[in-house]
């Protein structure tokens, strides 16, 4: 019992870990410079959002000068972050602290 | 192939054409906007910066190509599947490069309205600002007529 129950804690240890060290926002930061359409097509072709979605998120960054585009694991944010850097929004990478 | 020919006054064009030249040339080992990427593994980010300034000149390159003969005869332009996305990232390289070289003077909020009193500007942040305006037409004119066909998801 002992062993299974340290067994057990190891993991949870390691499940709450794995998911704080997976937990990241794709955030992006409002220029004057880009569009609002350019914007709310970046974010419809690399994001996969319909428009109403990306409308919403342009002016969130137009508005408050950033918007949490995408929450997820690392991997896929860093894919995130570099396609909408390709496309010149200012894309950070941030972890999840709300997760 | 959904292909969309604009026709351009030479005389305005043509002698923009040395602001975006000269710009993609700066634009060459420089990324138009560049990227708070501290949170990356130092070798990482040397090979991301690698990466996107490859596709940057990529796309410097597709927008340059598009002043081409056809041009210079006939003031004539054209948009397609192949050149539509590098053209739209490309104008906006330079716009944000603009920005940066050439239109410091002019705050963002101008920028942003484009309430700009362009007589009162110098020669060369004049011709940069009109430039500015011209890459964000030729965005526009991608976007509307191409978006749903070719650049959409």
């Amino acid at each position: 019992m002992p062993e299974s129950r340290s067994h057990t804690r190891t993991e949870t240890r390691q499940a709450s870990q794995l998911q704080l060290e997976d937990a990241w926002r794709v955030v992006v930061l409002n220029d004057p410079v880009n569009l609002m359409s350019y914007v709310v097509m970046v974010f419809k072709k690399v994001l996969g959002f319909d428009e109403t979605k990306a409308r919403r998120h342009m002016l969130e960054v137009h508005e408050q000068g950033r918007s949490v585009v995408w929450t997820g694991v690392r991997e896929t944010a860093e894919a995130h972050v570099f396609s909408l850097q390709q496309w010149h929004l200012t894309a950070v990478l941030e972890p999840d602290e709300a997760r | 192939m959904k292909r969309v020919e604009v026709k351009l006054s030479l005389p305005v064009v043509a002698p923009l054409l040395d602001v975006i030249r000269e710009l993609s040339c700066d634009l060459e080992k420089n990324l138009a906007a560049p990227q708070a990427l501290h949170d990356l593994d130092p070798e990482f980010r040397g090979a991301w910066i690698g990466e996107l300034l490859a596709g940057q000149n990529d796309d410097l390159r597709a927008l340059l190509a598009l002043f081409g003969g056809e041009f210079f005869s006939e003031g004539i332009v054209a948009f397609d599947e192949t050149n539509a996305e590098p053209i739209v990232r490309a104008c906006t390289a330079v716009r944000l490069h603009l920005r940066e070289r050439r239109l410091k003077s002019l705050s963002d909020e101008s920028l942003e309205t484009g309430d700009i009193d362009m007589d009162g500007l110098d020669e060369i942040t004049r011709k940069a600002f009109m430039c500015y305006l011209f890459l964000a037409t030729v965005q526009e004119l991608i976007i509307q007529h191409l978006d749903s066909s070719i650049i959409g998801s």
